[in-house]
């Protein structure tokens, strides 16, 4: 998605609705004439020679936010076979950790049907973090259970994969699991983690990048 | 006076002196006739003693608080100091001895004497480089070297204010003379109606001092700013060390006398000037200590006289001007300009920064030490600032040369027409205080504008366009982005969508 550029709303609201009205309405800026001063108009035209780009340079299909705004790693086979979890990290050090297209809750016949996330000790999606400082948010060590993730035919344990503090999980998942089959790696998300600088460090030795995972991925 | 040329030699100023002094007699003035009025009565038996005390002859008027009838005029003419002298002089031929070497008026002296109460602050005597660095019209002297250094930096201004700084054992030299004379001398004031606690303090008298020369040298009149003179004294390390180590017996005994108003005093025994360090931080001469001093009183003061080695104070004068404000607004068209300049281990973030591209130019046109950038609001690196344009400010630290309308048109244009088109300005003037309103309104405005570029899987039909233009004050919960997420509080926060239109 394109980044969004801020305008000042004070002189310009108007001039983009009615810039949109000439251009529902097929038309020239003749209209806007009265409306505006000849200054006026010039920034306009520039502004919107600005905005609208040549549509002969856009790609087909934009990079996706997650592309563009995260680093991707991820664990084949976590603690089993067949268990594959993403991990997106962004710049700031947060981690996004999610099921990877190659899991194999994917392979089940309909899918993903229902997510738990009282697994082990606690509710997971029952805990508050608040607070700049992230209070309350719970430790967890990588291979702490995160959530219970079921088909029709079976149910599979999604780890944390990264040592760190949970700051969310996608409690979205309960009453739409759907959005896993749907799009795992964005809206289907498991959680979100902030690990120490040190153990981030450590466990990203042990992931692989894209291009590895993509090369494991085609032998098997 | 005559001073606006440079003083050649001090004979010609004794001399001009003197003619005044002369002119003067018949009863010029009305202010020097009431300064005359106020001094004769003064005790004389109480200036010789201050004078063999070794305290310079400014400092003795002012101990007596002499600018009462008449404001600060009697400081601003040297022809009255010389009369003073030359009135306690003749009303007792013996202080003419020995002992009034140590007053300024005789311009033949082998070694010049620091005052023991201003440390030779009033007697414009500067610690330099170890060496005593002495003039015979100190003041003018000084005077001339700060409008030296205001011409050198080309300051333009229209007044001036003065800072000074002094050090703390000056105040307490003075505690501790005024407290011996008022002992010593009090019931003769008493009869007179009038006592020590009139004594003007240092800072003022030498601000009074100094004004009217250098009004005269500036042609500018003293007040508040924008320019700031700021006079500093300290006194070299040795001072403090050789005072007390000279006061005190090797006997002396410190002892907690417990606490007044929340402040230790430490009774000092054989002591009299001194800085009395307790830890708590203010340094405080109470009367407590003093009366426990009462009778070594005589015996210190008498040390006071003895201490003829004192240490001049180091000097320095800096002039610094109030900051000016220029206001406008910036557009950014560049995905690769962060607004302020960003830097990661030692590597800038991004090929510029709209704060070093816009203030460094506004900088350079101002002669100014050092910038500050503010804006209302800020956007990403990679994030273009369109229409109108955010609101900026920008400080420019000691400013040598405000520019005028025109100029600062030019500096608009300059930023404008740089060859990377990277950032833009509009309506950059020169703004005062309001500035700051403005910057906190554009804050405050909370109504943002955001265009983004939409691929649709499908083609848009006439429903489509109705619904996105039929919005109108839309109400949605914002989760914390996770770019933010790791400094601000996972919250779900109320935002409105107020329109939407498409192009």
């Amino acid at each position: 998605m394109l980044q969004v550029p801020m305008t000042d709303e004070s002189a310009q609201a108007s001039s983009m609705c009615t810039d949109s009205a000439a251009a529902q309405n097929g038309g020239s800026p003749t209209e806007l004439k009265e409306v505006r001063e000849v200054s006026g108009e010039d920034e306009n035209k520039e502004l919107r020679e600005l905005l609208l780009p040549d549509v002969r340079n856009l790609p087909l299909a934009p990079p996706s936010a997650v592309e563009v705004n995260f680093v991707a790693y991820f664990a084949p086979d976590f603690m089993k076979p067949g268990h594959d979890h993403y991990v997106y990290r962004h710049p700031n050090g947060l981690c996004v950790v999610g099921l990877a297209p190659t899991h194999v809750a994917f392979r089940d016949e309909g899918g993903v049907t229902g997510v738990d996330f009282n697994v082990g000790k606690s509710d997971r999606s029952a805990i508050k973090v608040t607070g700049k400082r992230k209070k309350n948010a719970q430790h967890f060590e990588s291979n702490t259970m995160l959530c219970k993730v079921c088909t029709k035919s079976d149910s599979y344990v999604v780890r944390c994969c990264v040592k760190g503090s949970l700051l969310e999980v996608n409690e979205r998942l309960i009453k739409q699991p759907n959005l896993l089959n749907s799009s795992a790696d964005r809206e289907g998300y498991i959680a979100i983690i902030m690990p120490r600088p040190a153990d981030w460090l450590k466990v990203k030795a042990t992931l692989l990048g894209l291009e590895e995972y993509k090369r494991l991925k085609e032998q098997g | 006076m005559a001073d606006e040329a440079a003083v050649d030699s001090p004979l010609d100023v004794e001399q001009q002196e003197a003619a005044r002094v002369i002119a003067s007699t018949s009863g010029g003035d009305a202010d020097s006739q009431a300064f005359r009025e106020a001094v004769r009565p003064l005790p004389s038996d109480a200036v010789k003693d201050l004078l063999s005390a070794g305290v310079c002859r400014r400092c003795i008027i002012r101990l007596f608080g002499i600018t009462e009838p008449v404001c600060s005029t009697p400081w601003l003419s040297p022809s009255i100091f010389t009369e003073l002298t030359e009135m306690l002089e003749n009303s007792d031929g013996n202080l003419i001895d020995g002992q009034s070497s140590e007053s300024e008026h005789l311009t033949n002296l082998a070694e010049p004497v620091i005052c023991s109460m201003c440390l030779g602050i009033l007697q414009f005597y500067h610690d330099n480089n170890g060496q005593l660095s002495v003039s015979k019209d100190g003041l003018n002297d000084l005077a001339a070297s700060i409008a030296e250094l205001v011409k050198q930096q080309g300051h333009q201004i229209d007044s001036f204010s003065l800072e000074v700084s002094v050090p703390s054992i000056t105040l307490d030299n003075e505690r501790v003379i005024m407290s011996y004379m008022n002992r010593k001398y009090g019931s003769q004031l008493f009869s007179q109606e009038r006592s020590f606690s009139e004594c003007i303090c240092l800072k003022n008298a030498l601000k009074s001092l100094i004004t009217a020369p250098l009004e005269m040298l500036l042609g500018v009149k003293y007040g508040q700013g924008p320019l700031h003179i700021r006079l500093t004294y300290s006194e070299s390390s040795k001072t403090i060390e050789k005072s007390v180590e000279r006061e005190f017996d090797s006997t002396s005994k410190r002892r907690k006398t417990g606490n007044e108003n929340g402040l230790e005093t430490v009774e000092l025994l054989n002591s009299g000037v001194g800085c009395i360090t307790t830890g708590v931080g203010r340094t405080v001469v109470t009367d407590t200590s003093l009366n426990g001093l009462q009778h070594h009183q005589s015996s210190d003061f008498s040390k006071l006289l003895l201490e003829k080695v004192r240490r001049p104070c180091s000097f320095s004068f800096h002039c610094n001007r109030d900051p000016i404000y220029f206001g406008g607004r910036y557009l950014k068209f560049s995905r690769n300009v962060s607004q302020t300049c960003w830097m990661i281990d030692e590597e800038r973030m991004g090929e510029a920064s709209v704060e070093e591209i816009i203030s460094s130019c506004i900088l350079l046109m101002c002669r100014g030490d050092k910038y500050k950038f503010h804006a209302a609001g800020r956007e990403d690196i990679d994030v273009r600032m369109l229409g109108s344009g955010r609101p900026f400010l920008v400080e420019i630290q000691n400013p040598r040369h405000i520019p005028s309308d025109v100029l600062v048109k030019d500096i608009e244009e300059k930023i404008n027409s740089s060859r990377d088109k990277l950032v833009r300005v509009k309506n950059l003037k020169l703004v005062g205080s309001q500035g700051w309103t403005l910057m906190r309104e554009g804050e405050a405005e909370k109504q943002k504008e955001y265009a983004a570029l939409v691929w649709i899987s499908r083609p848009l039909e006439d429903p489509d366009m109705l619904s996105i233009s039929s919005v109108r004050d839309m109400c949605i919960l914002q989760r914390t982005p996770i770019r933010v997420l790791h400094r601000r509080s996972p919250l779900d926060r109320e935002k409105i969508i107020h329109w939407l239109a498409h192009t």
